[in-house]
């Protein structure tokens, strides 16, 4: 059951401020212990190997602009 | 435009700094309520450019008060969704709350000058109520106790009016605003957008249109929304190194619209009709009552554009304070209610502001943390829908005032719904004949009587209608109105009052009276 859209919105907000604080040369580690936590509460390595997949392939495509 | 032959008098009761929109469709709902205004405003006429053009389904309703609605809806172009692009692939498809028997769609995209126009003819339709002069400006502002006095420059020199009330709707800018010493308080964005308005012929839907890394324009973000009689507005993000003097510049707007029209495929003639720039701001004044001058719209508050609540909550401002003032003027009200125009005015901006602020760092993202969130959002969208919400540009809608000093206690009962709770917008429900319910709102209170009998005896409630508050059976063959309400199995029978604006005041079971008529002895409104 996916969460709604107003705590995927307050959840969104609340990453973006924290990244915010946490400067742009420390945003990769934030980001990847949010990662690990959010993956050790799934029930299975088939539920994220496939979002792994797909975020590898979406960040690939034309890289990034900025 | 001409101007009464008559001076302007020496003494008036309410004096309105500004004909925009938010002023003369103030003056309008002051005439509809009885009350003479006279309104000055700099320039010779309407606006010119087609500045906020996106009128929400609140912003109809109110100009259906002043009877501006039809000509609004017959000119304008409703819509009800939108769709957002990333590069060139389509990551959102959103729809606003819409049903086939709705009174109003969710939007309508007008220029606001004929806004302006409506709003005005529907003030001149109450007579010798609502006086606008034209190239008239305040230039001084001066309270006391019990009346201000106010400085008017015109051709013929300088005039002293002696003012029961002033209402500063004189914009961003506000003469009013500054002669009070009062500094909107809040924060800016740097973000910069040009907006451009163009007449071009086209056949594409009207549907908010956003593109993020567009191939014709690469890191920028271009919003379009069309307009009547063929007119494009344009909104396209500039570099943050850009100098917006000349950004501005038509030699540097025109090769960007051109590349953006030709990666759509819209390839009429086209022709510039005005460019502006704009950066998201999130300011407001702590108070919009200063003893007997109110502020409202852009001279009490500045929200970002996106989420369209500029003009929107400008109009709330003056659907909320009209019936207050009206009242306190005929003396029919003590002057506190106007504190209720603020408290509750102010609550909405900071709603609007939390809303607008939330857009803005989507559109237009602050640092490097909201442009790689973005990125990563619009990236996923592509494949994932679980994600796509986030792009929703988060449009305008009522804001509900649960903390209001004017709601009245609702004890306990098994209401199904809380959409009808004190504070709330009365909902919307279909009526018999084709009408809506909220045709009955917007002049005075009205109570709404749901009893199971189609004709009910009334008489009971005489006391009520005595004090001006009109009776408004609603029978159980409303089931969207009993449904909305929260009527139902608990409930079977109800009284809901209705306020002047279309919130809902208080709402009690049963349709005695009983604690209806207690809540109104409490309230302060009726002393």
């Amino acid at each position: 059951m996916a969460m709604n859209d107003q705590d995927l919105d307050q959840c969104y907000s609340a990453l973006c401020e924290a990244l915010s604080r946490q400067g742009e040369a420390g945003a990769p580690l934030l980001l990847s212990m949010l990662c690990l936590s959010l993956i050790s509460r799934m029930d299975n390595a088939g539920q994220v190997l496939p979002l792994i997949a797909q975020a590898q392939a979406a960040a690939k495509d034309g890289q990034t602009d900025r | 435009m001409s101007n009464s032959a008559n001076t302007l008098p020496d003494r008036v009761p309410v004096l309105i700094a500004g004909g925009g929109p938010v002023g003369l469709t103030l003056s309008a709902l002051l005439a509809r309520q009885g009350v003479a205004s006279h309104v000055i405003e700099a320039d010779a006429a309407y606006c010119t450019g087609s500045r906020a053009i996106c009128m929400s389904r609140r912003s109809q309703e109110i100009l259906g008060w002043i009877g501006a609605d039809a000509a609004l809806v017959v000119k304008g172009l409703s819509w009800v969704g939108g769709r957002s692009y990333y590069r060139d692939t389509e990551v959102l498809h959103f729809q606003m709350p819409s049903e086939p028997t709705q009174r109003f769609a969710p939007m309508v995209n007008i220029q606001q000058y004929f806004v302006e126009q409506y709003a005005h003819e529907a003030a001149l339709a109450c007579g010798a109520l609502s006086d606008v002069r034209w190239n008239h400006r305040v230039a001084a502002v001066r309270p006391d106790a019990d009346t201000v006095m106010v400085d008017v420059v015109s051709e013929t020199g300088t005039r002293q009016v002696c003012a029961d009330w002033v209402v500063a709707c004189d914009g961003g800018r506000s003469t009013v605003r500054e002669q009070l010493g009062l500094q909107l308080q809040g924060m800016q964005y740097d973000g910069k957008y040009v907006i451009v308005d163009i007449r071009q012929k086209t056949r594409r839907a009207v549907e908010r249109l956003a593109w993020f890394d567009p191939p014709s324009n690469p890191g920028s973000t271009i919003l379009m929304h069309r307009q009547p009689e063929d007119v494009w507005r344009i909104d396209y993000q500039i570099r943050d190194d850009e100098d917006p003097a000349e950004a501005v510049k038509p030699e540097n707007v025109l090769p960007r619209v051109q590349s953006h029209l030709a990666m759509i495929g819209e390839n009429a003639p086209w022709e510039v009709l005005w460019i502006s720039i704009y950066n998201a701001k999130c300011l407001t004044l702590a108070s919009y009552r200063q003893g007997r001058v109110l502020l409202a719209g852009d001279a009490a508050h500045l929200v970002p554009i996106f989420g369209v609540r500029g003009l929107n909550s400008g109009l709330d401002d003056a659907g909320n304070l009209a019936w207050k003032l009206a009242r306190v003027l005929e003396g029919r009200s003590d002057a506190g209610l106007l504190d209720s125009y603020s408290v509750e005015r102010v609550h909405a901006t900071h709603e609007n502001m939390a809303y607008g602020a939330k857009s803005t760092e989507f559109m237009a993202p602050p640092d490097f943390a909201y442009a790689l969130m973005r990125e990563a959002t619009l990236r996923l969208a592509r494949n994932d829908a679980s994600v796509r919400a986030l792009i929703n540009p988060r449009q305008s809608t009522p804001v509900s005032y649960a903390e209001s000093p004017l709601n009245m206690a609702e004890g306990t009962a098994p209401w199904t719904s809380d959409l009808a709770a004190p504070g709330q917008p009365a909902p919307e429900a279909t009526m018999p004949q084709g009408r809506h319910l909220t045709q009955s709102f917007g002049a005075g209170f009205v109570c709404l009587v749901f009893c199971s009998d189609d004709a009910p005896d009334l008489s009971p409630l005489a006391d009520l209608s005595a004090l001006g508050i009109t009776m408004q059976p609603v029978p159980p063959s409303c089931a969207q109105a009993w449904q909305r309400y929260g009527l139902g199995t608990g409930v079977d029978a109800a009284l809901v009052l209705v306020r002047p604006d279309g919130y809902v005041m208080g709402r009690w079971p049963g349709v005695d009276g009983v604690a209806m008529r207690k809540a109104i002895a409490d309230s302060g409104v009726w002393p």
